[in-house]
């Protein structure tokens, strides 16, 4: 890592690190970002490096979202008290109880996603393109729609999560969340960054770019996409519990597997800043999300419209998203030698 | 990597956009109180929305122009701050977080339908912002214990409560079988609750039980299962969309059934959108223009009908009235505290004893109101083919005889 480098990350870090106090109104925004870097950065395994493009990580981030919330009521009371009836009867957690229920469901969350991610993709991974691309649609919607009938889960009457204890005053809750998604967005980037800098990159480029040629070189593509999908589920899941408590109320097919919006953005922050970068994804969503709110503020009722004219322009003019496009106008800043000759002839032929 | 001043730049504008979009709205500004409110104006409530917040809107107008709220000698006025919720819970939370901490509102008004208030009670709660709510009926809002919440509604499971013990006294005081359909959310499973409670009381059995799923547009397997099983009452709850699809569904597939009870038949404007094709439906509801209650601001029901309707050009369903109460609920607490401290004015909305052209509102200890019953209306047409909401029950307030068994379809 060259020094310059440090100094960006260190100057990232200490941002972060002050941000809930330069902007202590924001916390709950910041913390949002934070959560959809991490969806958008994982999703990029999949849908850059490795060119699978799945609709399904809202599956893996639903799970984490209902696991982590049931793990922390089910530790300390009886879990289908209190989701029955849409939460007739009441328990409060004392902060010591809040916050290890907290850390054994994130654990969880991480966990099961996991697995379930490996089990699945042994069979779902088979399919490419846009077979692949509609089957995982459906899990999402299959998940949100099972959710929503299992009675211990809430039901369609949806599920409170436990609301933060009495600690610490008010910002206490708001610093918590941020703290935790902005601890699971570093977690997640010095491991996708690790990741990217192995091997295994390599490989998810090579299926990427023509996988029976992978296959013929003797690299087992199927053992490489499965652990692929298995590090995005693990992100997804944990990310899925923070917001699950951050927002404090969770529902099957409007908070959970919410594939119509989280589902689509995670796809659209990583192809906005870039798909098959590591920064493109981070920057796609900050992009988006200050998009998204902004709009939210100003032109209420229209920032849909708005979404969409920004998808049509992302999809005209930076079809391969705004690193892609910066890649394409400074080659040189991205390590790549050009020849001015070169691409003198190449503007000329054209 | 050579992208460093992009990435510099990138930040320091994210920090620059944050810190200059700071807007800052007191509760009290000069001469006006700030409401803060976050309604669906998009997505699946998006029409109930609009409905919530025409109520609002409509009530604003009226207190403003009228005098506006007294306090400490002061004459102030009520402003509202919308956000788009966009159906979506976890929206609504965000927003509820955001009205508070960053356009630093003191005092709420709820969202509409149960969901969406049970995401942002935690938020209000935390803050001890006071919030009046006129949407949210679930009745898990009510035992939760929260102090800052005030409902001016009657909760979700009494709202077809009415209908069942109706069927059962026509058949003689012995159960009737049940047909259910409910949405899967909040609210429409509360009612479903509700009904359970119902039918376990009068000794009825419930033959059909089924989950309509959220973007409803559907029902027919239910359809044919009603057409086989023949029940006597078929129930049907699932927010404007539901009211709709089951009209439709019902007539197109010519389902003969005793009696159809639903919800938000006034809010889809069933009696216009599918006219003769809705008669005879029963419908629970908050509020109907014929009720005889009174207050200063909007008179009785027919004025407040007639106003409504000249300000926005249709006819108020109960979800704008009773949002129309919420803002007289507190201007009474305003003024009855006397301060703008959130505490005192908690304090006076909990010591709340008053009627409205809506209702009685008095809230219980929960949070909801207690002193008004629901009503249930049937869809009546004229030969002419022009259709009318009758209330049918509570009897005191009936302006028609409930018709009972509905005629079936070859003998229509």
């Amino acid at each position: 890592m060259s020094n310059k480098n440090l100094f960006l990350y260190i100057g990232i870090l200490i941002f972060g690190l002050t941000a809930p106090f330069i902007f202590p109104a924001f916390k709950v925004q910041l913390s949002i970002l934070c959560v959809l870097i991490v969806l958008a950065t994982t999703w990029n395994i999949q849908g850059g490096e490795m060119g699978y493009n799945s609709f399904g990580n809202i599956l893996f981030y639903g799970l984490g979202m209902y696991l982590c919330a049931s793990v922390q009521v089910g530790m300390f009371f009886p879990l289908a008290e209190w989701t029955e009836s849409g939460g007739e009867k009441t328990f409060v957690h004392t902060p010591a109880q809040f916050f290890q229920g907290m850390a054994a469901g994130l654990v969880v969350a991480a966990i099961v996603p996991t697995i379930v991610a490996g089990l699945i993709g042994y069979s779902i991974l088979g399919l490419r393109g846009h077979y692949f691309a509609i089957c995982t649609l459906g899990l999402g919607v299959a998940a949100g729609e099972i959710s929503g009938g299992i009675e211990i889960i809430g039901a369609g009457q949806g599920f409170t999560t436990p609301p933060f204890p009495d600690f610490g005053g008010l910002e206490a809750r708001g610093e918590f969340f941020y703290f935790l998604s902005f601890f699971v967005l570093v977690f997640t980037f010095i491991a996708v960054r690790t990741i990217y800098s192995t091997r295994f990159k390599l490989i998810l480029n090579a299926i990427r770019d023509n996988e029976d040629k992978a296959e013929a070189m003797g690299i087992q593509t199927m053992k490489y996409k499965i652990i692929g999908w298995m590090i995005s589920a693990f992100f997804c899941g944990l990310a899925g519990g923070i917001m699950g408590g951050l927002v404090g109320y969770i529902d099957s097919t409007d908070v959970a597997f919410d594939g119509r919006e989280m589902g689509v953005f995670m796809v659209l922050m990583a192809i906005l800043g870039g798909k098959g970068t590591l920064w493109g994804p981070i920057i796609g969503a900050t992009i988006f999300h200050i998009f998204k709110e902004g709009f939210w503020t100003f032109f209420l009722g229209w920032q849909y419209v708005a979404l969409g004219v920004l998808i049509v322009v992302i999809v005209i003019y930076f079809p391969e998203g705004i690193m892609g496009w910066l890649r394409e106008k400074y080659p040189e800043r991205f390590g790549e030698v050009v020849d001015e000759a070169d691409r003198k002839a190449q503007v000329e032929l054209k | 990597m050579k992208i460093k001043n992009i990435i510099i730049t990138f930040v320091s504008a994210i920090a620059l956009l944050l810190s200059t979009s700071v807007v800052s709205f007191a509760k009290v500004v000069g001469d006006k109180i700030v409401l803060g409110a976050a309604v669906s104006l998009t997505g699946k409530y998006s029409s109930n929305g609009v409905h919530t917040q025409n109520g609002y809107n409509m009530a604003v107008d009226r207190i403003n122009s009228m005098g506006g709220i007294k306090v400490g000698g002061k004459t102030y006025k009520f402003e509202i701050i919308y956000y788009d919720d966009e159906s979506n819970p976890k929206r609504a939370a965000q927003l509820a977080e955001r009205l508070i901490s960053q356009d630093g509102v003191e005092f709420m008004l709820g969202p509409y339908s149960s969901g969406l208030t049970k995401a942002m009670a935690p938020v209000t709660e935390k803050y001890g912002v006071p919030m009046v709510e006129a949407n949210g009926a679930s009745r898990s809002l009510f035992t939760k214990g929260y102090k800052y919440l005030f409902a001016v509604l009657a909760p979700a499971n009494l709202y077809l409560d009415v209908a069942i013990r109706t069927a059962v006294e026509l058949n003689g005081g012995k159960g009737v079988k049940i047909a259910q359909a409910f949405e899967q959310d909040a609210f429409s499973q509360d009612v479903r609750l509700g009904i359970l409670d119902a039918a376990k009381d009068t000794g009825s059995e419930i033959i059909i039980d089924d989950k309509l799923p959220k973007e409803l547009n559907d029902m027919a397997a239910t359809l044919v299962k009603v057409k086989q099983m023949k029940p006597d009452v078929l129930v049907v709850s699932g927010h404007t969309k539901g009211a709709l699809t089951a009209i439709r569904q019902i007539s197109e597939m010519k389902v003969d059934v005793p009696m159809l009870a639903m919800t938000h038949c006034d809010a889809a404007k069933l009696s216009k959108q599918h006219g003769k094709n809705s008669q005879y439906a029963l419908c629970a509801s908050q509020w109907h223009k014929t009720l005889t209650y009174k207050d200063k601001w909007f008179k009785d029901g027919m004025t407040y009908d007639a106003d409504f309707t000249k300000m926005f050009g249709y006819a108020p369903p109960y979800q704008a009235a009773e949002s129309s109460a919420a803002l007289l609920v507190f201007k009474d607490a305003f003024e009855r505290a006397n301060s703008f401290d959130q505490k005192k004015v908690r304090d006076a909305l909990a010591a709340t004893d008053m009627q409205t052209f809506y209702g009685n509102i008095k809230f219980a200890p929960g949070g909801q109101n207690v002193s008004k019953p629901m009503v249930l209306f049937q869809v009546m047409c004229d030969s002419a083919g022009k259709c009318e909401n009758k209330v049918v029950a509570p009897l005191k307030w009936a302006s028609a005889e409930l018709i009972h068994p509905i005629p079936k379809w070859s003998e229509r």
